[in-house]
């Protein structure tokens, strides 16, 4: 039956009510809102039906709360009662100060508790595990470059040699990744379905005694005992199979060289919660593989798995991390000598080969290593940044609240002083003063809520999050965080009026001789000082983050990367490609036609290679394999040597460097020309490879980082060792005199599918833009620009509110002087000259403690980025008048009106 | 604080009961008067004044009949009783008593 319900009411309102509402009214309470929502829904459209909804429920919370102060009197409730009613009264007479109050505090606390909730979720990561405190990835250092680097990649004989030396491990399991195998299902004549999978992974059968994921069907002992057995999640059983039960039913994969496997689906897991940091579709055991996992050879150097380690219960870390480091030593020799001609020390060149363990819960947010590849991974950076904005804005609103409350309540000492001489006493003054402060922050909170409620399917989409504020406002710590937040803040902003005032003498009060006190304007100012620093600095700083984005999309990396169409999955054509690649040249849409064994910003691939001089240094070199088409296509810039050229019978044995790599080979400084020179590899293997040519540096990675050496290889090359293997593509350079429009491009690239179909029809077909792909490896940062941009926004609307209210008081304030002059002859512009300086005097002192700020935090944040955008002067210029004209505009209206103020009105009491 | 007469909005609430019948409850009770009153009415209103009277002893009350469209929850229906019959004759009589009292009015003048 309840499929049948068809909408979702607030959730929060629902659990609101329920906490306050007697369970015996719960259902008809309920049972009438729900119908009322649906009907709303259908004639007045969702927006209302929500709107109403919320009011109903206020409205029986009020009659049906179980707290009862609505109802009982008695002398306490007669009390509270007449709290509120003081509360409201002067609520209503300041209507002005309230709202701005309330308006700031909700704002600052909205979007505090946002960015609360995305720390939040971003540092709790895997915590679904049962054993997850056991839980420890093994990691080593980079062997392939860097030593002094931690990797998160082990080779699979790290794990074997762990389980026979050291009894502290329970468990020893493995993961590797096998990503861009296709996998078919054929129904029984019916349709093939068929995906390239990429979150498909090899693991130990023991897997699931390590980590806890959730069986639907199947059974974690058995599932992954046979060869050849996968469990997938729940939707990815449903892309393949529908709704039919998928145990025991066959799936056909492609393995990597190309011949059809059929695997049996033997369980179904929950979809892998959204904070792991091990995102799978699907999983094989390990033994599916069993010749390539059990030749021996390379197993300490064949770095595609990571190590996951359960220990006993109740053992010491620090001991078994120390004993651990025997392990390498002892074992790995073998590997190096028969695969390097190296002894173990040779290959290492004295680094030491260090296990570190790593516990689950810090792997997702840790930079030690960065990068992992079974999941996303934290961006500490990002959270740090927004934890501080967070906690500025607060800070912002805050001091807003405070200053507001202290300085509105200067105009109650006229009713502090009756109150005295009717028989008050200074204790219930000061509970009276707390607990408006207090009501004034439990009302902000709420609001609070509600604006977040309002902002999270917004925030969720910028941030790529899946955020829920409910199950965020059920956490101990964040009722705790919510509720010392409220007491604090409430005492602290009414603690000062309370204090001063309740102890001030009635007869002095009455007469007015009270002024607001000369010693808190000085830290009013001081506040206002803070707050315009805080929200000028990050002004400046969101507009250099955003400046970096768009001068790293500008940036040239070398050759012109626009207009260069990718297609995806060549490698499963095989050598039939070149028919392909011959099809598409005659196509007139396409200027060049090349291949490659990957495509800028994405060449990963690379090895260690020396120079033929016996003294030369080992230097790790990016190599990518490519036709002498592709690097015409990506136009690069000979300086020196050619380009391949396969009328020459060598050619095809022949590198092209780019000149990061020749300056890392040490060659320029010597002689004049590289050209002609012999490369190894220096795993041993004698093969050398002739320079042939050297192109300018381009950036064949995210222009994050600075240009790397790198090689180029053509693919005819059958001396590599992964000659013809790994994922390749044709790159189209399309022609801007023939492709002007969407249309033609659609055109073209159904043109480029249809050739491709009529190799193999089995083919996935997927294709990208080069230029697109530069600007993804941005998409942290972009997004993380539109956020921050909001943020300032809100912290400049918070300092404009504080300003305003403080404006009003002050004009309020000094009523009478201006009054005073006006009748000694000052004109109103001078007025308000006089007035607004006494403002802008603060702002300006902000601007100067804000500009050396920013400049920092900038410069800091730039640091990553190997191009950097100028941080340049007038940016702080603009930013400085810009924050002076919005303050001048704030106190505009307050100024104006206290200028053109008839004395008469002002001066005639007293 | 036991007031037993009849304030307005409690008539009104206690005479749509009537007319209903078998089907008063919330929601229905609140279009009801809604519908003869020509106000909008919030649920929280009816729902207090429905208990209110009921407390009075001119209602009873039990649950009963759900259905989908209120995420099958059950309703509290709603019935009046014999003093609230009783009560709703009482005013009904006072009011016509008084306006006969009021002194013929001369509409044209």
């Amino acid at each position: 039956m309840s499929s049948s319900k068809k909408h979702q009411a607030p959730r929060l309102a629902k659990w609101l009510a329920h906490k306050l509402i007697k369970e015996t009214y719960i259902e008809e309470l309920f049972g009438d809102l729900q119908e009322m929502f649906e009907d709303r829904i259908s004639t007045k459209g969702k927006s209302y039906a929500l709107l109403m909804y919320w009011l109903d429920t206020f409205h029986l919370l009020i009659g049906f709360s179980s707290i009862g102060i609505f109802k009982t009197q008695n002398n306490n409730t007669i009390m509270i009662k007449n709290m509120f009613k003081i509360a409201w009264r002067n609520a209503i007479r300041q209507r002005q100060f309230t709202v701005l109050n309330l308006l700031g505090l909700s704002i600052g606390m909205a979007t505090c508790l946002l960015i609360g909730l995305y720390v939040y979720d971003e540092i709790s990561y895997d915590q679904f595990h049962a054993k997850g405190d056991r839980i420890y990835r093994i990691n080593q250092p980079d062997i392939w470059g860097n030593w002094d680097k931690e990797s998160a990649s082990t080779g699979p004989n790290v794990a074997l040699a762990l389980k026979e030396d050291i009894p502290d491990f329970e468990e020893l399991t493995r993961i590797r990744s096998l990503r861009g195998l296709v996998m078919k299902y054929e129904e029984e004549g019916r349709r093939t379905i068929s995906f390239e999978e990429d979150l498909n992974f090899a693991v130990d059968e023991n897997f699931f005694d390590v980590f806890s994921f959730n069986f639907i069907q199947g059974s974690p002992e058995t599932a992954l005992i046979e060869p050849k057995s996968m469990v997938m999640t729940v939707e990815t059983a449903e892309r393949y199979f529908g709704y039919e039960d998928p145990i025991g039913k066959s799936i056909d994969v492609k393995h990597y060289d190309g011949t059809w496997h059929p695997y049996m689906v033997s369980g179904v897991l929950d979809n892998v919660p959204d904070r792991s940091h091990i995102q799978f579709d699907m999983l094989v055991p390990m033994n599916s593989h069993r010749k390539q996992m059990e030749s021996d050879d390379w197993k300490w150097i064949w770095t595609a798995f990571s190590t996951y380690g359960l220990v006993q219960e109740g053992t010491d870390i620090e001991a078994l991390t120390k004993k651990i480091q025997a392990v390498p030593p002892k074992w790995a020799p073998p590997t190096t000598e028969r695969i390097f001609n190296q002894t173990f020390d040779e290959f290492t060149a004295g680094n030491p080969w260090t296990l570190f363990l790593q516990p689950l819960e810090g792997i997702y947010f840790s930079e030690r290593p960065p990068f992992h590849r079974f999941g996303p991974t934290g961006n500490p950076q990002v959270v740090g940044i927004f934890g501080v904005i967070g906690i500025l804005i607060l800070l912002l609103s805050v001091i807003n609240f405070m200053n507001l409350s202290t300085a509105r309540s200067a105009n109650r000492s006229k009713e502090v002083g009756i109150r005295k001489v009717l028989g008050s006493g200074k204790k219930s003054l000061v509970i009276q003063f707390i607990f408006e402060s207090v009501l004034y922050v439990v009302i902000s909170t709420i609001f609070a809520l509600g604006l977040i409620e309002l902002l999270l399917p917004w925030f969720n989409t910028f941030t790529n999050k899946n955020l829920v504020l409910l199950t965020f406002l059920m956490q101990p710590a964040i009722i705790l965080f919510v509720l010392s937040f409220i007491v604090l803040v409430g005492v602290l902003a009414g603690s000062y009026p309370a204090l001063y005032l309740s102890s001030a003498k009635p007869i002095e009060t009455l007469k007015g001789k009270l002024s607001s006190g000369f010693k808190s304007k000085g830290i009013r100012n001081g506040l206002v000082v803070l707050q315009f620093t805080i929200s000028i600095s990050l002004i400046i700083c969101a507009y250099f983050v955003q400046k970096q984005i768009s001068y790293s999309s500008k940036l040239d990396v070398g050759y012109v990367k626009d207009n260069i169409l990718q297609i995806h999955n060549i490698e499963q054509i095989g050598f039939d490609s070149e028919v392909l690649k011959t099809k598409l040249e005659s196509n007139p849409a396409f200027t060049h036609v090349g291949k490659s064994f990957g495509v800028p910003p994405n060449i990963w691939s690379g090895d260690r290679y020396k120079t033929d001089d016996p003294e030369s240094e080992v230097v790790y070199i990016s190599n990518v394999r490519t036709d002498e088409d592709y690097i015409n296509l990506l136009g690069l810039e000979f300086i020196a040597g050619r380009n391949f050229d396969l009328h020459r019978s060598n050619d095809k044995y022949g590198i092209i460097l780019n000149e990061e790599a020749v300056k890392m080979l040490g060659w320029k400084s010597k002689d004049k020309s590289p050209i002609g020179k012999k490369l190894l590899i220096a795993s041993g293997d004698e093969d050398d490879f002739e320079v042939i040519g050297v192109v300018k540096d381009f950036n064949f990675r995210s222009v994050k980082r600075k240009i790397e050496p790198l090689m180029i290889i053509h693919h005819l090359n059958d001396r590599v060792w992964d000659y013809g293997s790994g994922i390749s593509f044709l790159s189209m350079r399309l022609n801007p005199e023939g492709v002007s429009n969407s249309e033609d491009l659609q055109r073209v690239i159904e043109e480029v599918k249809s050739a491709i179909s009529d190799i193999d029809s089995s083919i996935p077909f997927e294709y990208s833009f080069m230029d697109q792909d530069f600007e993804s490896t941005f998409r942290t940062e972009q997004r993380m620009g539109v956020v921050m941009n909001f943020f300032t926004a809100m912290a400049m609307v918070i300092a404009c509110l504080g300003l305003f209210g403080l404006a009003a008081f002050s004009a309020e304030q000094r009523i009478k002087e201006l009054g005073i002059r006006k009748v000694l002859g000052a004109k109103a512009y001078q007025l308000v000259f006089l007035f607004t300086s006494e403002f802008t005097k603060l702002i300006a002192v902000s601007v100067l403690i804000a500009s050396p700020l920013a400049y920092y935090f900038t410069d800091l944040w730039l640091e990553d980025f190997a191009y950097k955008a100028p941080i340049e002067i007038w940016v702080f210029v603009v930013a400085a008048i810009g924050a002076l004209s919005l303050a001048i505009v704030t106190i505009a209206y307050q100024s104006l009106r206290a200028a053109h103020r008839n004395p008469v009105d002002t001066l005639k009491d007293e | 604080m036991k007031n037993k007469g009849l304030g307005e909005f409690e008539e009104l609430v206690l005479l749509a009961v009537c007319i209903l019948g078998d089907g008063a409850y919330g929601v229905s009770v609140k279009s009801e008067v809604e519908r003869h009153s020509g106000r909008s009415v919030l649920l929280g209103a009816v729902h207090i004044t429905l208990y209110r009277l009921q407390d009075k002893g001119f209602l009873k009350s039990e649950m009963g009949g759900n259905s989908a469209k209120r995420g099958d929850r059950r309703k509290r229906l709603f019935k009046i009783t014999e003093t609230g019959m009783q009560q709703l004759q009482t005013s009904q009589d006072v009011r016509q008593k008084m306006w006969q009292l009021i002194p013929q009015l001369n509409a044209g003048s």
